[in-house]
């Protein structure tokens, strides 16, 4: 249904210390990201009045279309943990005791955890190999690296931000 | 692998996924997770890493996807605009003094809204906030005003632009005009349903549904003249998209900017709007975007393991009556949408079912018409999971601000509603042209 749903996962307590840089880091990426998919608006209008007026489109708004995408997208993840807004299924575990909810919760958010720290580095290793070569985008020259630029930073938040929540459920599972 | 061949293999690992699912792990996790094994297993680890280096870039900077993140924006602009009340007014001044008249403009306004925005959700909580008080206060039951407008909202997604229907057109390798073209007479036809039952509500209990005051011609110009930035962005949007002027993304970038201007004059962006716009498309933009990414995961195992093509040719094999094949896949999307959201259940399934569709006689229709009206099809299977217990989201979100209504009696009193949406999954099951027919005569 597309749309941004608060899971159930029941709240550990306040944020502390750590707990306060995340969420404000995870806010300043959401906000990055919009602010992004304005840009990427504003580049196509300008692009369309380029080229209906003045017979000058934006060159290569096509492969700023496809960077600004990336970032915008990859900037928005670390927020929607944030809020615990990633899609679950809880219609199996609604009658669960709370303790049961809070260990699934700490243990989705740990696999979360591994694969977003998993994509960050993959994707950091990729980015090192190709500042080293010459592989650019067609039309503007952009290299290709750019791209990963974003998104290295933002599965690293996210994959901090999941690792974080685990460790919030288990510390309230104890309490 | 362990003797396993392709499709027991695939099989174990959707059985796996299942069990995550049920675990609460995140739909998209899980996904990831049960590729990641499979991949694993059938290719190694290495390759894995390997292909993680550039799979979440190369998912992400698909240039039709963009207008998925563009459309959320353009939904939180106009929720914070107020086109929403707009909306109502204009519905409510045509039609408020028929039986039901204002339920039913309420209706009509999800309708409206559902054109500039592509979630049902939204939609359903905009305008409960707009209608629910005033449905109340000339008298209209709130059962009957929940219901409407939760059934209402699912109009949201039908009613182009959608999400869903974009991601259903690249992951199939459709055209998104056409997808979007083709929902729209069965967007109106669900619209009329859901009126027609509450005008059959408000003659059976007329307490219910009184009758509004009758507006003069006057009144009703100025009402419809407020909800211009509705219309003007609908033609610019779906004009510009289907006249090839635009590209789906340029339309969605003028709408996304139209949207901003009606909220920003409206007031709605003042102190905090703006940045809880920013901050309501950012989680919606996450959860639909790692789920994308997970099924990416999950498609790239399943092809390894070519279940996808043994499963289709398969269930052709079987030489079953293709509506019954057809009646099959609705069936399991009606099981599966009681408890998913439409969005997984599309990426999840389509991979799956597309295949057997296409390899299936229906209606002797051309592959591409097919493949649209199998879209549209689904995608209104899907939505009717929005209002049906157990985890009917749409009810969930209507329900929360009646608060005094219990949940169950509006499950009951939307049970009409579900009766017109199979009607009309059945007038389009045998009568593909429904859909096809826009994009047919223009």
């Amino acid at each position: 249904m597309a749309d941004l749903i608060l899971s159930t996962a029941t709240d550990a307590g306040p944020d502390t210390g750590f707990g306060q840089f995340l969420g404000a880091a995870a806010k300043i990426f959401a906000v990055l990201s919009g602010i992004t998919l304005i840009g990427m608006a504003l580049m196509s209008l300008t692009s369309i009045v380029g080229r209906t007026f003045f017979d000058a489109p934006v060159m290569g708004d096509y492969e700023l279309v496809q960077i600004a995408c990336a970032a915008a997208v990859s900037l928005a993840l670390p927020y929607t943990q944030w809020v615990r807004g990633h899609v679950i299924v809880d219609f199996f575990t609604a009658k669960a005791n709370n303790t049961v909810v809070l260990t699934l919760d700490a243990v989705a958010a740990a696999l979360l955890c591994v694969f977003a720290l998993t994509f960050s580095w993959r994707m950091w290793v990729n980015m090192v190999d190709l500042m080293d070569g010459w592989d650019a985008s067609l039309m503007l020259n952009i290299p290709t690296w750019w791209g990963y630029a974003p998104m290295v930073p933002s599965f690293l938040l996210l994959g901090l931000i999941a690792g974080y929540h685990c460790i919030k459920d288990i510390r309230s599972l104890r309490s | 692998m362990m003797g396993l061949t392709g499709i027991e293999l695939g099989g174990v690992m959707f059985a796996f996924m299942l069990v995550l699912l049920a675990l609460r792990v995140h739909i998209g996790v899980a996904m990831l997770l049960t590729g990641s094994v499979g991949y694993t297993m059938v290719a190694g680890l290495d390759p894995l890493l390997n292909y993680f280096k550039g799979a979440a870039y190369a998912r992400y900077s698909i240039y039709d996807l963009s207008v998925v993140p563009l459309f959320l924006l353009m939904g939180q602009f106009a929720t914070h605009g107020g086109l929403s009340k707009a909306l109502f007014k204009a519905g409510n001044a045509m039609i408020g003094h028929w039986r039901g008249g204002m339920a039913m403009g309420a209706v009509t306004a999800c309708a409206g809204f559902g054109a500039i925005c592509g979630s049902s959700l939204a939609t359903a909580a905009t305008m409960g906030q707009v209608a629910l008080p005033e449905l109340k206060k000339h008298g209209y039951s709130e059962r009957l005003s929940a219901a409407a407008i939760a059934a209402g909202g699912t109009l949201g997604i039908l009613i182009p632009p959608s999400v869903p229907l974009v991601i259903y057109a690249i992951i199939t390798e459709q055209n998104i005009a056409k997808m979007f073209l083709a929902a729209f007479i069965p967007g109106l036809l669900a619209a009329v349903g859901y009126m027609v039952v509450i005008s059959i509500i408000a003659r059976i209990s007329p307490e219910d549904a009184p009758r509004g005051i009758k507006f003069t011609w006057m009144q009703r110009l100025q009402a419809l003249s407020e909800t211009w930035p509705v219309i003007l962005i609908f033609i610019v949007v779906i004009g510009g998209i289907y006249g090839g002027i635009f590209t789906p993304t340029e339309a969605a970038s003028i709408g996304t900017l139209a949207t901003a201007i009606v909220a920003w004059t409206s007031g709605g962006l003042k102190g905090r709007g703006f940045l809880d716009c920013l901050y309501g498309a950012a989680g919606a933009t996450g959860m639909i975007f790692l789920i994308l990414l997970g099924a990416d995961i999950l498609n790239v195992f399943l092809a390894l393991t070519q279940v996808h093509t043994e499963l289709a040719s398969w269930v052709v094999g079987l030489n079953w009556p293709p509506l019954g094949v057809l009646m099959v896949i609705i069936i399991i999307y009606l099981v599966l949408g009681c408890i998913m959201d439409s969005l997984s259940m599309i990426l999840l399934t389509v991979p799956i079912f597309f295949p057997i569709i296409m390899g299936i006689d229906l209606w002797g229709l051309g592959a591409d018409d097919k493949a649209i009206w199998f879209g549209i099809l689904a995608l209104m299977v899907v939505e009717v999971g929005l209002i049906t217990p157990p985890v009917g989201m749409n009810v969930f979100i209507i329900s929360a601000m009646v608060k005094h209504v219990p949940m169950k009696e509006i499950f009951k009193t939307i049970l009409p509603f579900l009766a017109s949406d199979f009607v009309r999954i059945a007038l389009l099951v045998f009568f593909p042209s429904i859909a096809l027919v826009v994009f047919q005569i223009f």
